[in-house]
């Protein structure tokens, strides 16, 4: 994954059916210092536009013509397999997990999976898309809040304190240690703990690299 | 026959016997009881089966050959009247009676003789006995072997004992040498027949041998002088009790009779215990075993009119049946025709029966058939209203998915940029801007949430597994899923299961009160099989809740079934079989 240095502006090729959302976004993404590189308005269209201009990032709606089901996913999954210089941004309608594991796993470095309607808080989004850019993962905050929230009984998952439940989803999110202090108002030292803690609580193999860490815990979660 | 008729042949019977019984006491040698008993029970039997053969079957000569025999039989009791005429007459007419029975011996079962060979034999038999009995009269001088005042022989020629013995040697071996052929004959009637024809030759094959002993007995006993026989009790027994064997000619009547009345009883129940919906080949074979006819065919004409098949799918020719083969049609249409021995033609009565219940039984599985056809017209019609419905709701959510949803989305990123614009310039109008923002995210919220309610795209999109996913992922109650099939299924089939997950889960957070629920899906050879269980408060009825109903009624339009099992207080475990390739 190449890191974009700070000078230059993160390329983005968008592809969304509908044309007043995706001329927004267009404009919301160039107001946000980002560069518009292509707009595509179906897969096809896309994965062409993917390959002549190499973008650091897609954002693409998991509909789209001709079936209105998961074209998008699909070309997703191929961008990420055919170029992994290009990451992606998945917009979806669905809280429902099952595209999201599809989706990530293959592998989920450089993979985000944000729900439309984040669109509306600007700052929140284009984070999103630089840090799928920057090689993380990003998983909706809400597609996260719904599985810890899931009720379980005898689950090892009640056994986490309030603190360690945060820190929990902040990692099914796809947060790196770092992002997680600052979120929290923690050290880094204290995330470790907590990290350390969950894992053991959770019974699961401790994971060094972030992305390993997303899919673990939330299989864990799904399960 | 007329009822006139037969009145005046009965009163004709009464008649004979009568003058038979009145002849005996006139004046004259004494004569033992049992002889004039037997000779006339025998010629009365004759007679009255000659009159109820005549009115069972109308078209065949069985009847006046029973008559014919009957009368022959007591013909020769005039011979008793002391008069010459009536004398010589009763004796010469003495054996004929015995050419009668061969004749209807071998008429049986029909009335007609199977061949002109036969024809000859028949007509030689009478021919040899009348002959033979003018013959010997020649030369029988009654003065010899009877008592005095015996009135005259008009035919004698020559009185002398020795060319009536002689005689006797002569023609006796002809007379056992033709009871032989009839005998054989009719055995080889039976061994011909099939069917029908078959069953009515066995009474006639115990029969026929004890006539023609009893024949051959009186032939030995009349020509060669045994001392037995010329005892008192040897003549009583011959010529007194032994006619009674005779009665076994009207008994092959009576037997025939029974005979034909037991297979109306036995088609009758045949039909009875038919099962219904069987197929036509069992009904064949039915009416096969009832008849004794295992020869019978039930054919039907094909669709097209091109011909007949029988139900074990061999071609037929109705206009064609084959020699000793009759057809009778089932139905007035001819769509569907019995073909059967020929011999039941002469059971009319019986052949309409079988008719009759083969129709009544092929008319029963035409209209099981029909309404089973229209059974599965409606059911194949529920399952495309369901369908037609699913299509619907299909569409509406991604109508809804492609309209507001995007037009929301697209509203809230507007707002999200003016939002941005207005960052320090005016907090008002920025705060106004925040709470639109808030709703139109609501709004997204509460709209995928309809959608998703409408039809769960996710079905559609990656199948059943991640639809009960998604389903147990926002179910409140705990819920695990124990197993379900990764791979896709018919859209119906997925439809219904994940239909029934959804409601059983939806019940088990309103009613069960339940602290864990088990889904577990498992595609079997021919079904797919949904359970959902809970550790809930049970009690729940398929007909409290039209919750419930629906369910049931939904898994009735692809053809499976829902059970319920919930006894109160030990949680409800629902089961539903949907059919599935």
């Amino acid at each position: 994954m190449p890191v974009t240095a700070a000078s230059a502006p993160l390329r983005v090729v968008i592809a969304e059916d509908t044309v007043l959302l995706r001329e927004g976004l267009r404009r919301v993404l160039g107001d946000a210092g980002l560069e518009v590189a292509g707009t595509a308005a179906d897969a096809e269209r896309l994965l062409q536009l993917t390959r002549t201009l190499q973008p650091d990032v897609v954002l693409v709606d998991i509909r789209m013509p001709p079936t209105q089901t998961t074209e998008g996913l699909q070309a997703a999954r191929q961008i990420r397999q055919q170029w992994p210089g290009t990451a992606v941004v998945v917009l979806s309608q669905h809280v429902e997990t099952e595209l999201l594991f599809e989706l990530l796993a293959d592998d989920p470095r450089g993979v985000g999976y944000v729900l439309k309607e984040r669109v509306a808080d600007i700052a929140q989004f284009t984070d999103a898309i630089r840090r799928v850019a920057a090689g993380e993962s990003v998983i909706d905050p809400e597609v996260v809040s719904r599985l810890v929230a899931r009720p379980r009984r005898g689950s090892p998952l009640e056994t986490l304190t309030e603190r360690e439940r945060d820190v929990l989803a902040l990692m099914a999110e796809g947060r790196s240690n770092q992002a997680i202090a600052g979120q929290l108002w923690m050290s880094p030292k204290t995330v470790e703990t907590h990290v350390g803690a969950i894992f053991s609580k959770l019974r699961l193999t401790p994971a060094a690299e972030d992305h390993r860490r997303v899919l673990a815990v939330l299989a864990f979660l799904r399960h | 026959m007329s009822r006139r008729w037969q009145a005046a042949l009965t009163a004709a019977a009464v008649a004979a016997v009568t003058g038979l019984v009145v002849v005996t006491y006139v004046p004259g040698p004494p004569e033992p009881l049992i002889g004039t008993i037997s000779q006339a029970a025998v010629g009365l039997a004759f007679l009255l089966a000659g009159i109820a053969a005549w009115r069972r079957w109308p078209s065949s000569r069985l009847g006046l050959l029973f008559t014919i025999t009957g009368y022959l039989w007591l013909l020769p009791s005039v011979a008793r009247l002391p008069y010459a005429l009536p004398f010589t007459i009763g004796n010469l007419m003495a054996p004929v009676y015995g050419a009668a029975l061969a004749h209807l011996g071998l008429a049986w079962p029909t009335g007609r003789l199977r061949s002109r060979f036969e024809a000859g034999v028949v007509i030689a038999d009478y021919a040899w006995n009348i002959g033979q009995s003018f013959v010997s009269m020649f030369f029988w001088n009654p003065r010899t072997n009877c008592s005095p005042g015996c009135p005259a022989n008009l035919l004698m020629v020559d009185g002398s004992k020795s060319a009536e013995n002689v005689l006797g040697v002569i023609s006796a071996p002809v007379g056992l040498a033709l009871t032989g052929i009839v005998l054989v004959l009719i055995v080889r009637h039976w061994q011909a027949a099939r069917g029908w024809s078959r069953r009515a030759m066995v009474p006639l094959l115990w029969i026929a041998p004890a006539i023609c002993a009893l024949s051959v007995t009186q032939t030995v006993a009349e020509n060669i002088s045994l001392p037995f026989f010329n005892s008192r009790v040897g003549n009583l027994v011959l010529f007194g009790y032994a006619p009674l064997i005779l009665l076994a000619g009207p008994a092959l009547f009576v037997a025939s009779t029974l005979l034909a009345r037991t297979a109306r009883g036995a088609v009758g129940t045949a039909i009875v215990d038919l099962e219904s919906g069987a197929p036509p080949g069992r009904l064949r074979d039915a009416l096969a075993r009832a008849l004794g006819d295992s020869t019978l065919q039930l054919a039907f004409r094909l669709p097209d009119g091109s011909g007949y098949l029988d139900t074990a799918g061999q071609a037929v020719d109705p206009a064609r049946p084959g020699p000793g083969r009759a057809v009778t049609p089932v139905a007035e249409s001819g769509d569907a025709v019995l073909i059967h021995d020929d011999g039941l033609e002469h059971e009319p009565q019986l052949v309409r029966l079988t008719a009759a219940a083969a129709s009544m039984a092929l008319e029963h599985s035409r209209l099981q058939a029909e309404v089973q056809a229209q059974l599965e017209q409606v059911s194949a019609s529920r399952a495309r209203i369901v369908e037609a419905g699913d299509d619907a709701r299909r569409r509406l959510e991604r109508d809804l998915h492609d309209g507001a949803q995007q037009r929301l989305v697209t509203l809230s990123l507007a707002l999200g940029m003016a939002r941005n614009r207005a960052t320090g310039a005016d907090p008002e109008l920025e705060s106004l801007l925040e709470s639109a923002t808030k709703e139109a995210r609501e709004a997204i919220v509460e709209l995928r949430e309809l959608a998703r309610g409408i039809h769960p795209a996710v079905l559609t999109e990656t199948g059943l597994a991640g639809a009960i996913q998604a389903l147990v992922e926002r179910s409140p109650v705990a819920t695990t899923i124990t197993a379900v099939p990764a791979g896709r299924f018919p859209a119906p089939v997925e439809a219904t299961a994940y239909f029934v997950v959804s409601e059983a889960l939806t019940n088990v957070a309103k009613h069960a009160a339940a602290r864990n629920a088990q889904v577990a899906i498992r595609k079997l050879a021919t079904r797919v099989v949904v359970e959902v269980s809970d550790d809930g408060a049970g009690g729940a009825a398929p007909d409290a809740g039209s919750g419930l109903r629906g369910l049931a009624d939904r898994v009735a339009s692809v053809g499976g079934s829902l059970r319920i099992d919930s006894p109160p207080g030990c949680g409800t475990r629902l089961e539903a079989e949907i059919p599935c390739p």
